[in-house]
């Protein structure tokens, strides 16, 4: 939607100061469970940034504790320099845009819209007058007077986004806002989203669990686990170099490998699977010791894959090998799915390297990388956790 | 074989016009027919077609003050019963987080209904009376000399068994638009800076409207319909627009009783026919 660059923002309300959001050991309970533990997270003023994690691991709970929707059982919450507990979420600056949208069905869209400014005690005419003009930013002004049901699922979502930018927030949190969208409205309105934020400037906080799209949108990504935080980032960190097996299996691309390490050398270590291949692998920061198990991430796009004869046997390091399982084809490139027998192993081929010599289901084949595509993870893989999420293939 | 639009579609709504005519409009034209027969004493109904009957009635000043009182009587338990209907109902959906508890006490609120309505009326005596609970643990604690004598006998005890009776008329409907509401509504409103009474006021009220219509519906057609109530708690010193059609009755005087039913009939009619107008009900309960 064509915001005309930051020109006339309502001056009712107008938050002063950083929308930087400070989260210090921040921990809620709900009953005797934990939905986070322990989160302390910055997040830059003015910086697009996607909370990422399956269902139920308490990113919802953090969006909502910002907006003051929930009261954190332990730690501190800022918003700029200002410690936010306690604090109604009117006053904190926040402006949250709810999942099911949270339009009120017995208000006009315009009354919705307008609803801020009456709570404030604002004129009606005058109150009126403002929310026609954010309908006009969010070329809804033409159904002004209808009720919410009466629009579709994404007219719904602008008015939404319009009733929370009349608060003129210096944070607008987003609670899954594209969930409810189809595909092709989905990624209209996440353009939209993302042009809107660099020319609002404000922070925003997208609560979502779809990969593709904390990717696309956010300047800095949160993938959560169960309660904590793995690893917060950009999206290039996190989808090329992620930290833990459970980040780089979570965000697709990568695939996992594990084994023990063998030796030591320079800053290299060799490690041997269970099937007997070797890799080798930066160490980096991560202490390694010979004989304990260490894993390793390859991105699928950085591998070669290879036809096999039966007879030949696996020597050289970086070199794994298996049954094509299926192969996907994706447009630019075919995704293969290896079994390697104890797990499989996918690998993204570009289309003009395939169809030079396609494999097909049941084709022995090797895939081998270099040292320097190879990413050391800080912890060991304990194995896919039966989840849907998990292990997503992209 | 029978064609899909004409008599299929006839005999399905047949059983259900069967019931309403025999139970319901049958038994109403025949109220309406006898309230034009003329009354012989001793003999009893004279079929004719007068207006005596009507003009007796209008004519009367007990009727008018009899609908007076009635009508007093539906307007202070219709706001009594609102405002405690209104507010249990707001504790349990939006403050009591645990759907069982909130089930459990919604059951707690049906226990007096496991009793008789004259059981409910009748143990209000021992509270109320002038050897009662209440004014012997006001004189108990001295902090009065005389036992009050308005609590029984009087509107006030009429009122209070009212409102015990039909209370819970308020709560159901009322309960149940307002557990459709979506919770997000109402953090939204807070959001965009509402106060809590804000939310009561912009959210909540306007979302419960067609169960307050509904309610106020049972209310005002229960109390408008009571004579037992009204004579049993006012010890016969109020009596109810009811109350003029069961004297009649005892008379025999049939034509007059009904006369005045078509009265009360049109009166509800109306009263119905205005709540609806304010709140589109059939809208409302598609929505």
């Amino acid at each position: 939607m064509a915001i005309p660059k930051s020109a006339e923002r309502s001056e009712v309300g107008a938050h002063q100061g950083s929308g930087e959001i400070r989260l210090v050991d921040v921990t809620k309970k709900f009953g005797g469970s934990y939905a986070v533990q322990n989160i302390n997270l910055t997040i830059p003023h003015g910086s697009y940034c996607c909370l990422l994690g399956p269902s139920g691991c308490g990113k919802t709970t953090i969006l909502r504790m910002i907006a003051g929707h929930e009261t954190p059982s332990s730690g501190e919450i800022f918003i700029g320099d200002q410690m936010m507990i306690g604090k109604r979420p009117v006053e904190r600056g926040t402006a949250m845009m709810f999942q099911s949208y949270a339009l009120f069905p017995h208000l006009t869209v315009l009354d919705n819209v307008a609803f801020y400014l009456k709570m404030r005690g604002v004129g009606k005419e005058e109150r009126r007058q403002k929310a026609e003009e954010m309908l006009q930013r969010v070329q809804l002004d033409h159904l002004k007077d209808r009720m919410p049901g009466q629009l579709s699922g994404g007219q719904q979502q602008r008015v939404a986004l319009a009733r929370s930018l009349i608060t003129n927030p210096k944070v607008l949190l987003l609670e899954e806002p594209l969930s409810a969208l189809d595909e092709f409205l989905r990624l209209k309105m996440r353009g939209e989203l993302k042009s809107l934020q660099n020319e609002l400037g404000i922070t925003f906080v997208h609560v979502t669990h779809t990969q593709p799209e904390a990717i696309a949108l956010a300047d800095m990504v949160v993938v959560m686990d169960t309660g904590r935080i793995d690893q917060a980032d950009t999206a290039n960190v996190i989808f090329d170099r992620p930290k833990t097996p459970y980040v780089a299996r979570f965000m697709g691309g990568q695939n996992v490998l594990t084994g023990t390490v063998e030796s030591l050398s320079g800053g290299l270590a060799r490690l041997r699977n269970a099937d007997g291949a070797t890799f080798e692998a930066a160490t980096g920061a991560l202490e390694a010791k010979a004989g304990s198990p260490m894993s390793i991430a390859v991105r699928r796009d950085r591998i070669k894959l290879r036809k096999r004869l039966a007879d030949q046997v696996l020597s050289a390091v970086n070199e794994i090998s298996g049954i094509v399982d299926s192969t996907e084809y994706q447009g630019s490139y075919i995704k293969v799915t290896v079994d390697l027998g104890g797990g499989v192993f996918v690998v993204n081929v570009s289309d003009s390297e395939y169809f030079v010599d396609a494999v097909v289901r049941g084709d022995l084949v090797t895939a081998s990388w270099t040292t320097a595509d190879v990413h050391t993870l800080s912890k060991v893989d304990m194995g896919a956790i039966d989840d849907p999420y998990l292990d997503a293939t992209q | 074989m029978l064609k899909k639009t004409g008599l299929i579609t006839y005999l399905q709504v047949t059983p259900l016009t069967v019931v309403l005519v025999l139970f319901f409009v049958i038994p109403v034209a025949l109220v309406v027919v006898v309230s034009f027969f003329r009354y012989k004493m001793l003999v009893g109904l004279v079929p004719d077609f007068t207006f005596q009957n009507y003009a007796d009635l209008l004519s009367n000043p007990t009727t008018w003050s009899l609908y007076v009182s009635t009508i007093k009587f539906t307007l202070i338990v219709l706001l009594v019963t609102f405002v405690l209907g209104f507010w249990i109902s707001y504790f349990l959906v939006f403050h009591v987080r645990n759907l069982l508890t909130a089930i459990g006490l919604f059951l707690l609120c049906t226990v007096p209904f496991w009793t008789s309505t004259i059981i409910r009326m009748i143990s209000w005596r021992p509270v109320l009376g002038r050897e009662g609970l209440i004014n012997s643990g006001l004189q108990g604690a001295g902090i009065v000399d005389q036992p009050f004598d308005w609590l029984l006998f009087s509107d006030f005890s009429v009122v209070v068994a009212y409102v015990h009776l039909f209370t819970l008329f308020m709560i159901v409907p009322i309960f149940n638009s307002m557990a459709r509401i979506d919770k997000s509504l109402l953090e939204a409103a807070v959001d965009a800076g509402a106060t809590r009474w804000g939310v009561v006021w912009n959210v909540v009220l306007p979302l419960s409207k067609t169960g307050i219509a509904l309610g106020a519906l049972f209310v005002v057609t229960l109390v408008m319909g009571d004579f037992f109530v009204v004579t049993v708690m006012s010890g016969g010193l109020s009596g109810s627009a009811t109350s003029g059609i069961f004297n009649d009755l005892q008379f025999l005087n049939y034509p007059r009783a009904a006369a005045s039913a078509v009265i009360l009939l049109i009166v509800v009619l109306v009263i119905a026919a205005s709540i609806f107008r304010l709140v589109d009900v059939r809208k409302e309960l598609v929505r």
